[in-house]
This record gives C-alpha cells, structure tokens and sequence, in this order.
C-alpha cells in the first residue's frame, strides 16, 4: 500500500522554553512586565519551536505551549475570577492535609512552588484561551495547527475549592456548567479561525483510576477531594460531553497520560487503559491521544473491543528519555498496533509534551527534534509500503 | 547592609532589629531577660490530651488514634518538629532580613523517626524512645545568590535556640509532687 495521508506525525503540545523565554515567564510571574510584553518575547520562542517541528516532519503542529506556564494554569491570564494559588496558600483550606503532606514529600518541593488555578468569584472569560496563540501560529506556518486546551474536568477540579470558590459556586458541578460553557465557546471560536485539531487535556483522569493514596502524582490541589474512581470518570464523560456535543467540522481529541513531571519513570504512574475506555470510547470526540512507550502505559490489548471507535493519537516515543528510539522501533510499534486499529485512524505523536512545566521540561530541544524526526521517518517508510499487517 | 529606616522589609522593620541587637550588645539587663526563664504550663484536658500555656498563648496537644486518642491536634513529638522548624525559620529571616535580603518565600520540611517506639512503651530498653536524627529541609525563594542563603540557612540552625536545645541533650531536670 502506498497512501501518503497514512500516520500523520504530531505533537501532543509543550516544547521546551529557551532559556531567555523562562526569564521573561519569571518576570512576568513577578509583576515586572505585562502579559503583552511576555507574549512579544514568546513570539519569538514559538517560531523557534515550529520551525524545529516543522524541520522534523511533523504534519500537524503546535505552537510549543510557549506562551504558557503550564498545560491548564496559562488560563488565569485569560479568565477573570479565576486565580494562581501556591499550595502554601491552600493549606488552610485543604480538608486532607496529611495526604498533600505525602505528595509533598514525594515531590520534594515547597507547597509555595505548586501552583493551581482557584475559583474565587465568577468566572468569565475575559479573552480568548487560545485564539491568540492559533492566529499567531497559522501566520507562520502552512502546516495543519493543533490548539491543546485544558480538559473541562481538570479543569473544574483543579478549580473548585471549599472555602474559596463555594460564594459563587456553590457545588463543583455549578463550577463545571461555567467550565464547560467557557471551553464550547472556544472551540467554536478555533474552529471558525480555522484550527485543524483541538486536544483536550485530561491527564487527572489517570490518576483518578491510579493514584493511589501516598503516591499522588500531585497534578492539582484540589484532587485531594475526589469521590470515588467511576463517579469521577462519570463526571468527566459528562462534562467533555456538553463541552462538545454537536460541535462538527473541527478534529476534537483528548489526551491522557500518567504524568510528566519527571523523568523517573518509577514515581510516574502506572496500570494500563482498561478501566477508563469504557469512559473514553463515549466522550464524543475523534481522537484518543494516548501513550504506548513505555510499560507504564500497560498492554495494548485492552483496545481489543474498542479498536475501531476512535481514531488514535499513538504515542511511540518516550519524550521524557535521552535516548532516541530508533524509526525501526517506532515502526515495529506501528505495525503492532495496526493489528488492533484501522491504520487510516492511526496518528503518531510522543506520549506527551517535552515541556509540560516551563520551568522543568523534561527534556531539551535538541533531543525533542531528534526523536520527532524518527518519527516522521518511521511514517515515511510505512506509507511506503511496509506490509502492514492483516 | 541597608539601612531603611522605618520601612518594612520581609514584614519586618529592619531598624527595630538593628536596635534590638544594639541593645543585646550594650544592655546586660536586656540579654538578662531575653534569656528567660521561659515557661509553659501543661494541663491534662481529659485522655491524652493537653494544653500547654504560655504566656497569654495556648497550644493544643492530642495523639493520633492508634493509641486510643482523639488525634484532636497534633501530638507533643510533631510540634517539636515545628519547634524546630519555626526557631530555624526565625534565625533565618532574621539575618537575612539583617542583610536588607528580600525573600519572597521560605518553608522549611522536617522530618523525624523514632529510634524504639518499644522504649517508650516501657517493652524495651535498647535505642533511644526520641528522634535520633532531626531531617530539615529549606526551600527558599530570595533575592540573594544561593550561595549566600545557604551560609545564612547554616548560622540560622547552628545558631537556633529550639535545634540546639535538642541536638545538645538539654539536661532535663524532672521533679515530682503528687496532691
Ligand atoms: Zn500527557
């Protein structure tokens, strides 16, 4: 077989800052410069980071996340009523402090470096999430354009705090009908600005089926007040669902990982799919954007009953190691995984950004590059004709 | 160092400390009473609990439930973690608020295990019941090169009241009188 729209290379989002850009990011975390003068800085670090996907054959591209912090606590910037608490500042309102106590630890970080977004009134966007980044991104490049945005569960539960956010809303689920809303209306707005691809991030939903009690992987406070594991992914699934239900014409995915914090692979968490495809399957969206390189990620062969529904997003890199996997072992990945999905529904990217946090990216540039280009090798030589098989 | 006269620095007012100092130094009746006594008085509040007064301060005491408790507040082995912690944080802020250094945020996480909780229960007399190791890390946020924060951090738990109680086996003199 011979198609050249087969495997399309893409990203799952974050690029590694330059350093020059975290000074900026510092300083405007400081106060000492405004949101319009960071963002001319990061210009200049997102046509770097195109121009380096681009090099490596990637189809679909992001803007590196430069202009963000972090995957979800970038909206602060973008929403009124909605603010950056260090966890220091949560304490006195954490319910659970011994379990915050043990991710702590685990972490080894001050509660006054972890940060999370909090409800504190109503909250309303007073821009755009991404409409900025999309314009400036399809300005500089011809290739198709991925927006990741937060996840409304995550983003709900990240967000709703008892004690802080209950004045204006009073039940999480007050909070999520605002979320929800907030995200519809931007992915109309991508869309009508011509977005190929919106990824919604959700990678709590791991750590609500794994995260065990002490070995929290600590993505946001206020997990710490979660219900039981099938309530919560009930949640999510009816969250993403009035977030997107009807919306067409627009590629809609959601990514979920096991955390990408550090490059020790034993503090990330891990336990295959299994127990959230029965969830993910009825979000109605087009793309599972998943991770498949390492064990953590579990065996593939919990898809068995699902192959067919969804397109996936399969990860075949590590994009927390130094090492480059080779485009062999990216096609070996491949070609297993075409024994359990529709090859036209397979897209390739790496399990997850190369620079989730701007200040702890989990790898370099130099290395990212390298391992998108045995991507794109690995995609080039499959859809020339390396039997696929049956 | 910098000498701001009247104007805050990390919540703090620099020539109040200088003048502080100064006094230590030059007025024998000052560091007389600085140095104490300093008392507290414990009142058992019913099962293992207890209050502890101190001046017009109270500070609760409880034990965590495995020992049939109410684990209404921390125990007396955790707040002297905090002690710890709080006379090294103390220290720390003090001299470097000395040295006009700005910090923005300060935490301090200590850690202890017992040597023998079977020592405690009267089951043994090996090791020790107490903390043979205090662990205490700071993490700090200032506007000051790491190497300066760290000999400051060194002064502030060499030099700290509460860790040099503990790490020097205070002799503690127990007397006795039942009513
Ligand atoms: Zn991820």
């Amino acid at each position: 077989m011979d198609d050249s729209s087969l495997f399309p290379v893409t990203v799952v989002g974050s690029w590694p800052r330059p350093p020059w850009l975290i000074q900026a990011l510092r300083k405007r975390q400081a106060g000492e410069s405004s949101f319009k003068e960071f963002n001319t800085v990061a210009d200049d670090a997102v046509l770097a980071s195109v121009k380096q996907q681009e090099d490596a054959g990637v189809d679909i591209v992001s803007d590196g996340e430069q202009r963000r912090d972090n995957f979800y606590s970038f909206v602060v910037e973008k929403l009124d009523g909605i603010k950056l608490m260090t966890v220091a500042q949560l304490l006195d309102f954490v319910k659970d402090r011994a379990s915050f106590e043990e991710s702590l630890r685990a972490l080894d970080v001050p509660a006054f470096a972890m940060k999370s977004p909090v409800a504190i009134g109503q909250v309303h966007a007073r821009d755009s999430l991404a409409l900025d980044e999309l314009k400036f991104l399809k300005e500089h490049t011809d290739r198709q354009t991925k927006i990741p945005l937060p996840g409304p569960y995550m983003l709900t539960r990240s967000s709703w705090f008892p004690g802080l956010s209950d004045k204006a809303y009073p039940e999480i689920e007050d909070l999520g009908r605002e979320v929800s809303g907030i995200l519809r209306r931007e992915v109309l707005a991508l869309k009508d600005a011509g977005a190929d691809f919106v990824q919604f991030d959700e990678p709590v939903l791991s750590q609500v089926v794994y995260g065990a009690e002490g070995a929290e992987t600590f993505m946001c406070a206020a997990l710490a007040s979660r219900k039981d594991p099938t309530q919560e992914l009930s949640y999510a699934l009816e969250l993403m669902n009035r977030t997107v239900q009807g919306i067409s014409g627009i590629k809609l995915g959601v990514h979920v990982c096991r955390g990408n914090w550090s490059r020790r692979e034993d503090v990330l968490l891990k336990g295959n799919y299994g127990p959230l495809l029965p969830y993910l399957t009825e979000m109605k969206v087009d793309q599972l954007v998943l991770e498949f390189a390492t064990p953590r990620a579990g065996e593939l062969e919990v898809f068995k009953e699902y192959g067919d529904e969804k397109e996936i997003g399969l990860g075949v890199v590590n994009p927390r190691s130094s090492e480059v996997e080779s485009s062999d072992l990216i096609e070996k990945r491949v070609i297993d995984a075409t024994k359990l999905f529709d090859p036209s529904k397979i897209y390739l990217n790496p399990d997850c950004g190369f620079g989730t946090f701007a200040e702890r990216p989990v790898n370099d540039a130099t290395t990212a590059s390298a391992k998108l280009r045995s991507i794109s090798t690995a995609a080039k030589r499959l859809r020339q004709g390396i039997p696929i098989a049956a | 160092m910098q000498e701001v006269q009247g104007k805050l620095l990390n919540g703090l007012e620099a020539s109040k400390l200088d003048q502080f100092v100064q006094d230590l130094k030059t007025k024998p009746d000052v560091a007389k009473a600085v140095n104490g006594p300093w008392r507290s008085r414990v009142e058992w509040q019913g099962g293992l609990k207890a209050k502890g007064y101190m001046r017009n301060h109270v500070a609760s005491f409880d034990e965590p439930e495995g020992l049939g408790a109410t684990d209404s507040a921390a125990s007396a082995h955790e707040h002297i973690l905090s002690a710890v912690g709080a006379c090294m944080m103390t220290g720390f802020i003090f001299q470097a608020t000395r040295k006009g250094i700005k910090i923005h945020n300060c935490e301090i996480a200590l850690e202890g295990t017992f040597g023998n909780i079977l020592n405690w229960a009267g089951l043994s007399d090996e090791d020790t019941p107490g903390y043979p190791e205090i662990k205490a890390k700071m993490y700090v946020k200032a506007d000051a090169t790491p190497e300066t924060l760290e000999k400051i951090w060194n002064e502030a738990w060499k030099r700290s009241v509460v860790t040099q109680t503990v790490a020097r086996e205070v002799k503690v003199t127990p007397s006795f009188e039942a009513l």
